[in-house]
């Protein structure tokens, strides 16, 4: 999910030309290293942000850059060695753990540009102790139920506000000939988490629980009612006929041509990816997601990546500087004008934010929760998931198989990345 | 009526049928639909009209109620009373909040904190008309509720200036109040405003509909004329039903006005949950008639198969009794009966006894019915499709066809009928294959009766010409030379020239007449054989004696050989046995140029049981032979080969076929292998019983112990050995004269002589008479010589007397003979030249017969000749006065008796007969001797049977009248001669 969204976002990156000159490669050791994936370090915000940092302060930044595939690993490696630098950048979630945020981290609470955080920027980069772990610099987008507005009134129907209403526009939908929901289950693996969030955002217990391997997914009723709903929800028709066979690049072709009405999905993909058709953006509009593990749906939150400052570095204070000198509104206005993003900072105003989102302001408000199935729960793999959801759909195992075959899949990653509680 | 006329009609029946009981159903369906409809939605109408009042009452009761609050809030005390109240009443009766509502538009709750109510312009309208309110809200949580406002007087609360009171329900609420359970929870049940927003809905779960009347003309069928015209319904307060599609189900719309403001209670229910009840039962009905129907059809169909069944049965035992039958039938025929179906050609049906019939298992056939064509000896038997194809229907085709059968061989004869013809439709190839076996064996037979008629036709005619040929030569040379007779009758010379002519035409002329009439009685099957023992050597030597003399005659070669030891005493008819053998020896006599050579050979073959002979008889010439087309008739009557050389030669052409229907009546069988000029070689095989061996004569083996016989044929010697090994004679032998000669002399000097000499007549060097000369001279007449040879020794006999033999023996050697050669050299004082069997010239001397002869001329014959051997003789008419004569005659009056066989009043036969039991005293002992033309053996039976002592044919040759009588009465004769001596 989180590839996807990087990939979304690398094609807007890529219009920016501009590289950070001198700090790949800069072996300069007065200089601030700062670490991250490649592709991250040429998102245009963030190139612009370094540039904007070394042009005003005079100091010089080493970026320390791998590619995506091989970041984890080498990042490791440094940090095993104690080749931690001055500023790590990494999103908030699971995979974090490996490199011992207690240890390595400073953590920001107290920090002047930490009020200025959005409250769910905030919450995503807290650790669940509520330790502020890094400055979440990234482009955000909301995820949930994209659905189509004027489609919908056309039909003398509106958008519903609860999993009953929900299930009920669903069926309505179906019987008169439209396909509810867009769902390509060919290759698309992302929407899982939708309904798993829920679970785990608003219970921190049962996230350390299962990451302890202390319970599984079998183990929580709400996995399997939203297995079980899926499945009766493609039985019933309302991802379509032809699901099975519908990947990624089917939900632009059904969205814009009206054949099918709501979708789960962010609302960039609508700047990057959607054609359009008989329908365009203009005529979409976002509700909660509903996966009957929420009664009232939910939204997925932005995954941010952060950085985070070396607290054992000598450069401490000029690391603290630079998370400084990016929290300024001048410097982050600057860097984000023109970016589609939802607002990290309160008091970010050049950035685009979509009139879908604007719109759902207050049911995201209400309803948004910390992207957490796909960034916190250990062994998660949305292709994994979908090997189990695919099983479903296909009649080869009922919910219970399915959520069998998720807790298979997921404690085979856990172990396979060495997770204590995992290995024997 | 045709067939297909009928299948029209049934078919056209069944249709009809079918088509009744169609429309009977649409019929009913369609009345029972418009009913089904029509009652349902009169139920759907009543439900929602109690749904209706339901709602409407609840409305002005929330009305009702906040006037009576309101009233009571005016005059309460504090707003923390009135707080209070307000907390009571939302306890009890269950709304979800109490508002204060000013005609600015703004609003606080009990609690006193303002509420984002946003009333349309309407409802400050009404309330400026002081007219209650209902009204829908989306509250900031997203919350949808109902509002039931009354305007009021204004006042304050908590500082709030008010003109209406409110209270709201949650829309959930509402909707379980107003949901219908009558439908199975499928009902839709909303409260709209007449331009179609929906203020609430009983739909569970919620409401997603912000506007039915755009829902409907979306995913409805409805038009929008229609549309509008509702919606006019609905501006109007009016009530309404219409049906339309929605999606897949057709829904039924129930419209009618909740009876304040523009609120428009409508319904949508599905058409078949309406109609559930009712459809239930008209299922049920349908069913029911289905059934009803149903078990009719069943019942209809079993009666119905049951008839066809217990037709069909009865048909199919008619099919098998038919079948049965025509199995039996075809079986207990030599017809065979084939089905071919003419589209594929495969066997339907083949009659069982084709098995029997060409020896094909049915089965095989079934398979493949080419294999039919192994049966075939000329034509084909399996017609190919293509000429199948050619026969019309109804026509036939037919042909002649030879079988053989496979595993017998046996030929059978059919006529083939292939008939083309449909039955039900189906055609079919049926062949009928008629056994014409016996038409054709009889046809055959009658052809080769015909030919063996024609054959024996012709053979009679050409007998007849043989016979008119060969009978009036002997009987012209007869007349002519009695013509000639009486001329020279003073000529003796020439008479007795003249009379030895006839005599010999006579003779000749007599055979003939023999044949024929043997021949004849053969052809009749009168012919039976007289078993009885016999000699075989004597026979042997009868038939040397026979026909030695002829084959002399003509200068030809005549030699007798034995092959093997055959028995010498053998049961069977000598006489027919003597017939073959002179015919067929005759016949080579006949048929052998001068100077030529005749074997005859006796050969013993392997008999197949211990108490039976089987004997091989040959008869091998160097003469003319007989071309290969005669060789095949020469058994044939009346057949002879035309040639210039046997139209030289006398005979029937019946002496063969006499031969072959002998040697068939005894068992035998004969062939003949021969080549025109290089000779013929007759083989007769013929099997004897075998007689109780006689006593051996002991005496012999006192006598006799030593016997030298001397034959340059050393095989001879060795047989001889062979043939006296049982005997205890000891044979030494010798291959030349000279040889015997010494060995005699050398015994005779040892003091050994042996007891009899043995020596063949011709041997090279010294011949056995020479030999036995010079043993006479050397030893003496002590010891008996006999000379042992195949030819006629009587020009020698005196000579060889002179020499010294004592005898001789014919050839081949046998023990019997040889026993008879030497018994009277050894008891008795025989001269050489007393052994012929010559009768006494004047046996007959002195003698007086009684003749008993009905033809005169016979009995003169007979006369003169008894009287010219010197006896006497009385004559009698008939048997009759013959017997009469011989009663009333003194005993010793008469010798012998010649009877006449063929005579009137009575014949001889029977006179014998009587004689033999009349009281006279020579009755049983004067000899009888027959004299008739019937010369069979049969009647020579006869004759002894009927008590005869002999049988002379006629025409009578004195020769052998002097043998019989010589033999019968020579006693008398000597007795006589004594008694004149004394």
């Amino acid at each position: 999910m989180k590839a996807l969204k990087t990939a979304a976002a690398l094609i807007l990156a890529a219009l920016t030309l501009f590289t950070v000159s001198g700090c790949s490669g800069n072996e300069n050791s007065d200089a601030l290293t700062v670490m991250g994936r490649k592709s991250d370090m040429e998102k245009s915000y963030m190139t612009a942000i370094f540039r904007l940092y070394e042009s005003e302060t005079g100091n010089k930044l080493r970026i320390i850059e791998y590619e995506d595939s091989e970041y984890e690993l080498k990042a490791s490696e440094m940090f095993a060695k104690g080749e931690v630098p001055d500023i790590f950048m990494h999103f908030n979630n699971a995979d974090l753990k490996r490199f011992n945020a207690a240890e390595n981290f400073l953590y920001l609470n107290g920090e002047s540009w930490a009020s200025d955080l959005t409250d769910s920027a905030t919450a995503y980069c807290e650790d669940p102790d509520g330790n502020l772990l890094g400055l979440p610099f990234w482009e955000s987008s909301i995820s949930g139920c994209y659905y189509n507005k004027t489609l919908l009134d056309s039909l003398g129907l509106k958008p519903a506000a609860t999993q009953a209403e929900f299930d009920v526009l669903c069926e309505t939908l179906a019987e008169i000939g439209y396909t509810p929901i867009c769902w390509p289950a060919d290759g698309c693996t992302w929407m899982y988490q939708f309904g798993l969030d829920p679970i785990f955002a608003d219970d921190d217990e049962l996230l350390e629980k299962i990451n302890a391997n202390e319970v599984s997914y079998s183990e929580i009723p709400a996995v399997k009612d939203m297995a079980e709903w899926i499945a009766g929800a493609a039985k019933k028709g309302w991802f379509g006929q032809k699901y099975a066979e519908t990947g990624w690049d089917g939900i632009g072709e059904q969205l814009g041509s009206g054949e099918a009405v709501m979708t789960f999905i962010w609302d960039t993909w609508f700047y990057t990816d959607f054609q359009g058709g008989k329908y365009t953006v203009d005529d979409f509009a976002l509700m909660p997601v509903f996966m009957n593990t929420c009664a009232g749906g939910t939204y997925e939150g932005g995954n941010l990546n952060m950085m985070m400052v070396n607290k054992n570095s000598e450069k401490l204070d000029e690391a603290l500087n630079f998370l400084a000198f990016c929290a300024f509104p001048e410097h982050y206005n600057a860097a984000f004008k023109g970016i589609s993003t939802v607002s990290c900072f309160k008091g970010q105003t050049t950035n685009i934010q979509s009139d879908m989102v604007t719109e759902a302001a207050a049911s995201i408000k209400a309803k948004e929760r910390v992207s957490t199935a796909a960034t916190r729960i250990i062994g998660y793999s949305a292709e994994d998931v979908a090997e189990a959801f695919n099983s479903l759909l296909s009649g080869g195992t009922d919910a219970e198989g399915c959520v069998k075959i998720m807790d298979e899949k997921r404690i085979e990653e856990a172990k396979s990345q060495g997770i204590e509680g995992f290995t024997d | 009526m045709k067939k297909w006329v009928k299948d029209l009609l049934l078919g056209l029946s069944l249709f009809a049928v079918v088509a009744s009981a169609v429309v009977i159903g649409m019929v009913y369906v369609n009345f029972s639909s418009k009913r089904i409809y029509e009652d349902s939605t009169t139920h759907l109408a009543e439900v929602y009209s109690q749904v209706q009042r339901s709602f409407f009452s609840f409305s002005e009761r929330n009305w009702a109620l906040l006037k009576g609050w309101n009233d009571y809030i005016a005059i309460a005390g504090s707003d923390t009373d009135i707080a209070d109240y307000i907390y009571g009443k939302t306890d009890y009766w269950g709304f979800s909040q109490f508002y204060f509502i000013s005609k600015e538009g703004s609003c606080i709750a009990a609690d006193g904190n303002p509420e984002d109510i946003d009333l349309e312009s309407e409802s400050y309208r009404l309330f400026s008309e002081k007219m209650p309110v209902l009204t829908g809200q989306t509250l900031a949580d997203g919350q949808e509720v109902t509002l039931f406002a009354m305007p009021v007087e204004h006042a304050d609360y908590k500082g709030f200036g008010y003109d209406a009171v409110a209270v709201s329900y949650t829309n959930d609420d509402l909707s379980s109040s107003l949901n219908v359970d009558a439908f199975s929870g499928k009902a839709r049940c909303f409260v709209l405003h007449s331009d179609g927003r929906v203020l609430l809905s009983t739909q569970s779960g919620g409401s997603v509909f912000a506007n039915y009347l755009v829902y409907l003309k979306a995913a409805s069928d409805i038009s929008d004329g229609d549309l509008d015209e509702m919606q006019k319904h609905w501006e109007n307060g009016e009530t309404g039903v219409l049906q339309c599609k929605i999606g897949e189900d057709t829904h039924c719309l129930l419209y009618q006005p909740v009876g304040f403001q523009d609120y428009v209670l409508l319904s949508s229910v599905p058409q078949n949950v309406i109609s559930a009840g009712f459809l239930s039962v008209q299922k049920m009905t349908t069913t029911v008639l289905l059934v009803i129907f149903l078990l009719i059809g069943i019942t209809v169909t079993v009666l119905v198969l049951l008839r066809s069944y217990k037709l069909s049965r009865r048909n199919r035992t008619e099919l098998m009794y038919r079948e049965r039958m025509f199995d039996v039938l075809s079986n207990s025929v030599d017809d065979i009966f084939i089905m071919i179906d003419a589209n594929n050609y495969g066997v339907d049906y083949i009659s069982p006894n084709t098995e029997r019939l060409l020896g094909i298992p049915v089965h095989e056939i079934r398979e493949d019915i080419r294999v039919l064509e192994k049966c075939a000896v000329s034509l084909s038997i399996v017609i190919p499709k293509d000429e199948l194809a050619e026969i019309p229907l109804n026509g036939s085709k037919y042909r002649e066809c030879e079988c053989m059968h496979q595993v017998t061989g046996e030929r059978r004869w059919y006529r083939m009928t292939v008939y083309h013809m449909s039955i039900q439709n189906v055609r079919k190839y049926i062949s009928v294959m008629s056994d014409r076996t016996l038409e054709q064996q009889m046809n055959q037979k009658l052809q080769e009766a015909l030919n063996a008629a024609q054959s024996a036709n012709e053979a009679k005619s050409n007998f007849l010409s043989n016979m008119s040929h060969d009978i009036r030569t002997p009987m012209n040379a007869i007349v002519g030379f009695s013509v000639l007779l009486e001329k020279d009758a003073d000529r003796p010379d020439k008479v007795r020239e003249y009379t030895r002519k006839i005599t010999a035409s006579s003779q000749h002329l007599l055979s003939l007449i023999n044949d024929v009439l043997d021949m004849s009685k053969i052809e009749s099957g009168k012919t039976s054989l007289n078993v009885d023992r016999f000699s075989l050597p004597q026979l042997l030597e009868d038939i040397s004696i026979m026909i030695a003399p002829q084959a002399k005659a003509k200068g030809q070669e005549f030699l007798m050989h034995v092959q093997g030891t055959p028995p010498e005493q053998l049961l069977g008819d000598k006489l027919r046995l003597n017939q073959i053998l002179i015919n067929l020896l005759s016949n080579a006599v006949k048929y052998t140029q001068d100077g030529g050579k005749i074997d005859f050979t006796v050969t013993e073959l392997q008999s197949p049981a211990q108490q039976y002979a089987k004997l091989r008889f040959t008869v091998r010439d160097n003469g003319i032979g007989m071309s290969e087309e005669f060789q095949k008739e020469v058994f044939a009557p009346f057949s002879r080969e035309i040639n210039s050389v046997t139209n030289k030669i006398q005979g029937t052409g019946l002496g063969m076929a006499i031969t072959k229907n002998l040697v068939d009546l005894m068992g035998g069988i004969i062939s003949v292998e021969s080549e025109i000029g290089k000779g013929s070689t007759f083989t007769v095989e013929l099997s004897f019983a075998l007689p109780e061996p006689e006593e051996a004569e002991e005496w012999f083996r006192q006598k006799i112990t030593r016997l030298l016989v001397a034959d340059d044929e050393e095989e001879i010697c060795l047989d001889i050995k062979e043939l006296m090994s049982d005997t205890g004679v000891n044979v030494s032998y010798v291959t030349d004269g000279e040889s015997a000669v010494r060995e005699a002399v050398d015994a005779h000097n040892r003091g050994e002589d042996y007891h009899v000499i043995l020596l063949d007549w011709k041997m090279p060097g010294v011949d056995g008479v020479e030999a036995a000369r010079r043993i006479r001279a050397e030893i003496g007449a002590s010891v008996p010589i006999l000379v042992l040879t195949s030819y006629d020794w009587s020009e020698i006999e005196d000579e060889a007397r002179k020499a010294g033999i004592n005898a001789f023996m014919p050839k081949p050697f046998f023990a019997s003979t040889f026993w008879q050669a030497i018994k009277p050299l050894f008891f008795e004082q025989v001269s050489p030249a007393a052994s012929g069997d010559e009768p006494d010239g004047r046996v007959m001397e002195g003698l007086h017969f009684l003749v008993a002869e009905d033809n005169e001329l016979n009995a003169e014959i007979l006369t003169e000749m008894l009287e010219i051997e010197g006896a006497t003789c009385e004559l009698a008419v008939n048997g009759k006065i013959a017997l009469e004569m011989f009663e009333k005659s003194e005993p010793g009056h008469f010798d012998m008796i010649l009877m006449d066989v063929q005579m009137p009043v009575m014949n001889g036969y029977e006179a014998t007969r009587e004689i033999r039991a009349c009281s006279h005293p020579e009755a049983k002992t004067i000899p009888i001797a027959a004299m008739t033309a019937n010369t069979f053996a049969e009647d020579v039976r006869n004759a002894l049977d009927s008590g005869m002592d002999g049988h002379l044919a006629k025409p009578i040759n004195m020769t052998a009248v002097r043998a019989l009588v010589g033999k019968l009465a020579g006693g008398k004769k000597s007795k006589k001669t004594e008694d004149g001596k004394e």
